[in-house]
């Protein structure tokens, strides 16, 4: 009795039984099903942080003023000056009004020094970013991010239009995509030397933006702008301090615990499911065993050996998991690319999800089929024929 | 005298049942010996002692005391896989209730006990689909037991006992689940079969179906009572 008999004769078992089979197999299905769909959901997401961050860039610092006189453009010019810093740029910003055509809306206006391109690398959807040439800092020329110019109203034929920012006419130059950071809401980049004009009293500015040249040089750079400040500004205790560092690295590290934890409670899910889906298949070979023990007899009569009345049992156990696994494994397949869809995220069929579902669901199987294949086993044959 | 060939030796073969702290006698010293070639019954009313002896020559339970050969081979002296190896190649067993296995085709019910012996596919079904033609069962080669009557079920089960060609087939009520005529041909098959030299050990209660065997061993209360043989029945 070879392993490919074995395996038909389990088949048609299963088959023979549709509906029982089917309920059996229903915890492996949800089990494995939810956690395929939970994985691609977490994937999707973490794919959509990291192309995030990656145009944020991984070797930025930034340093926000946390009251309104706590960065200066001095401070700006020294740190460009520190070891290690490649360039840097700063920005301004404040709340205000914006308006197109009919529509007005609140934005936040950002103004951005020249360098801001290079070192932000903004995504720009149509158009161009604000011109980096110091002759044209003086232009009135706006971008808008992504939410801003669905909330406008804009077209394609937008650019080169003309749109009031406080009241003053801007001319419109690009709009950004929507990978333009975090809570990233409705957004008007300007060229800060207008935004001096608009809302901004030099020499202070809201945020400096660092880059560092290589990623390995964040933390000591980090480390030397924060010396640098808390010297030049006389700050001794954390609560005096009137800025605030962060950097890309510290955020990832963050996102990582948070998918971490996050793998640990799906891994939960997935152990648990598969604990009470093998515990139904256990229930329902035990059931299968005593019902089929005449048939278990009469095999043995006409020659089985205990081992191949064992592998018998234990392949059926593992055809209903495996199937089992199967099922969830397309279900939860179906439903990612479902998420994918509505979260906007590119839908993969990840290898390693496949194999991990499909090898655990026939582990469950062998697991939860061994004890009812060895009670099938351990009959005595005299006995199993007397069964009635 | 030349050594003769016994298929089943059995000397002062006790069988005793426990359950809890009374034990059951079924069987309380019994001897007995089948040369190849005989056709045997074993006649008894139920309680006798007569499945108790059924289970013993095939391998299917061991004695308390006494020592059961078949074949040759001493079965106290063989573990769980030596037995079933030995049950494979000497025994072949027909069930009163046919015993086919369920979700199997006629031609495989056939070919499994093949299958255990480790034969590829393809031969035991050849096997045993010659082994169904030759029972008149070729035209139902593919039908599973819920397509086939009482006796052609009977007839399947025969070819399954016969087709590894044992040293012994073993027949316990195998006419107890037909009406008389299917019955009869079940008879006439195991005669044509003992014809052809099979050696044939029938479990009954049926003085008719008894009455087709050469030799009548009667047993009661787990004792033998009578051996009878034909004195027609040649080569003893």
């Amino acid at each position: 009795m070879n392993l490919y008999l074995t395996l038909r004769l389990a088949l048609s078992r299963v088959a023979a039984a549709k509906v029982r089979s089917a309920l059996t197999m229903l915890g492996i299905i949800i089990g494995v099903g939810a956690v395929v769909a939970l994985t691609a959901v977490g994937q999707g997401a973490q794919q959509g942080i990291d192309s995030s961050l990656a145009s944020l860039g991984a070797n930025q610092i930034t340093v926000s003023a946390t009251t309104p006189t706590g960065l200066q453009e001095a401070d700006a010019e020294a740190i460009a000056e520190i070891e290690g810093v490649l360039q840097v740029s700063t920005q301004v910003r404040s709340g205000g009004t914006a308006s197109y055509g009919s529509e007005s809306i609140s934005v936040g206006i950002i103004g951005v020094s020249p360098t801001h391109a290079d070192l932000a690398n903004p995504d720009v959807a149509i158009g161009s970013f604000l011109p980096s040439s110091p002759s044209l800092q003086n232009t009135r020329t706006v971008v808008v991010s992504a939410v801003g110019a669905d909330d406008l109203g804009f077209t394609e034929a937008s650019i080169g239009d003309e749109m009031r920012l406080q009241g003053v006419a801007f001319t419109i130059v690009g709009v950004l995509d929507d990978a333009d950071g975090f809570g990233a809401g409705a957004n008007v980049y300007i060229t800060q030397d207008i935004a001096r004009s608009l809302f901004s009293k030099p020499p202070y500015v809201g945020a400096i933006s660092i880059q560092a040249v290589s990623q390995e040089a964040v933390p000591p750079v980090e480390y030397r702008v924060e010396q640098f400040l808390r010297y030049s500004k006389g700050v001794t205790r954390d609560e005096d301090a009137t800025f605030s560092i962060f950097n890309q690295a510290a955020l990832q590290d963050t996102i990582q615990t948070v998918t971490g934890t996050l793998g640990i409670l799906i891994t939960g899910i997935a152990g648990i499911s598969l604990v009470v889906g093998g515990i139904g298949i256990m229930n329902i070979m035990l059931v299968s065993v005593r019902e089929r023990t005449r048939e278990i007899g009469v095999r043995r009569a006409i020659g089985a050996k205990q081992s191949q009345i064992l592998t018998q049992f234990l392949m059926e156990a593992v055809v209903l998991s495996f199937l089992g696994g199967l099922i969830g494994l397309v279900i939860g397949q179906l439903a990612s690319f479902g998420f994918s869809v509505l979260g906007g995220w590119d839908f993969f069929i990840d290898p390693t999800t496949v194999f991990v579902a499909l090898g655990f669901s026939a582990l469950v199987g062998v697991l939860f089929g061994v004890w009812p294949a060895n009670t099938a086993a351990k009959l005595q044959p005299v006995d199993a024929l007397r069964f009635e | 005298m030349a050594m003769t060939d016994f298929v089943v030796e059995l000397t002062d073969v006790r069988r005793e049942y426990k359950t809890g702290e009374v034990s059951t006698v079924a069987l309380a010293g019994v001897s007995l010996k089948v040369e190849r070639g005989e056709f045997v019954a074993i006649v008894g009313p139920s309680g006798s002692g007569k499945s108790t002896l059924m289970n013993l020559i095939g391998c299917l339970d061991r004695p308390t005391s006494g020592s059961v050969k078949i074949s040759g081979k001493n079965i106290d002296t063989l573990d769980d896989n030596q037995l079933t190896a030995l049950r494979s190649k000497a025994i072949g067993f027909v069930f009163q209730q046919f015993q086919l296995l369920p979700l199997t085709s006629a031609v495989d019910n056939v070919a499994t006990p093949l299958l255990y012996q480790g034969l590829r596919p393809k031969e035991a079904r050849a096997r045993a689909g010659a082994m169904l033609t030759r029972l008149g069962l070729g035209e139902r080669l593919e039908f599973d037991r819920g397509r086939l009557s009482g006796g052609q079920q009977q007839r399947v089960a025969i070819s399954r006992a016969l087709v590894t060609n044992p040293d012994l087939v073993l027949a316990d009520e195998p006419t107890g689940a037909l009406d008389t005529s299917s019955g009869e041909q079940v008879i006439d098959v195991f005669k044509e079969m003992n014809a052809e030299g099979r050696t044939i050990v029938l479990i009954t209660h049926d003085l008719d179906v008894a009455a087709a065997a050469n030799r009548r061993i009667y047993i009661r209360d787990g004792l033998i009572e009578r051996d009878e043989v034909d004195s027609i029945a040649g080569a003893r």
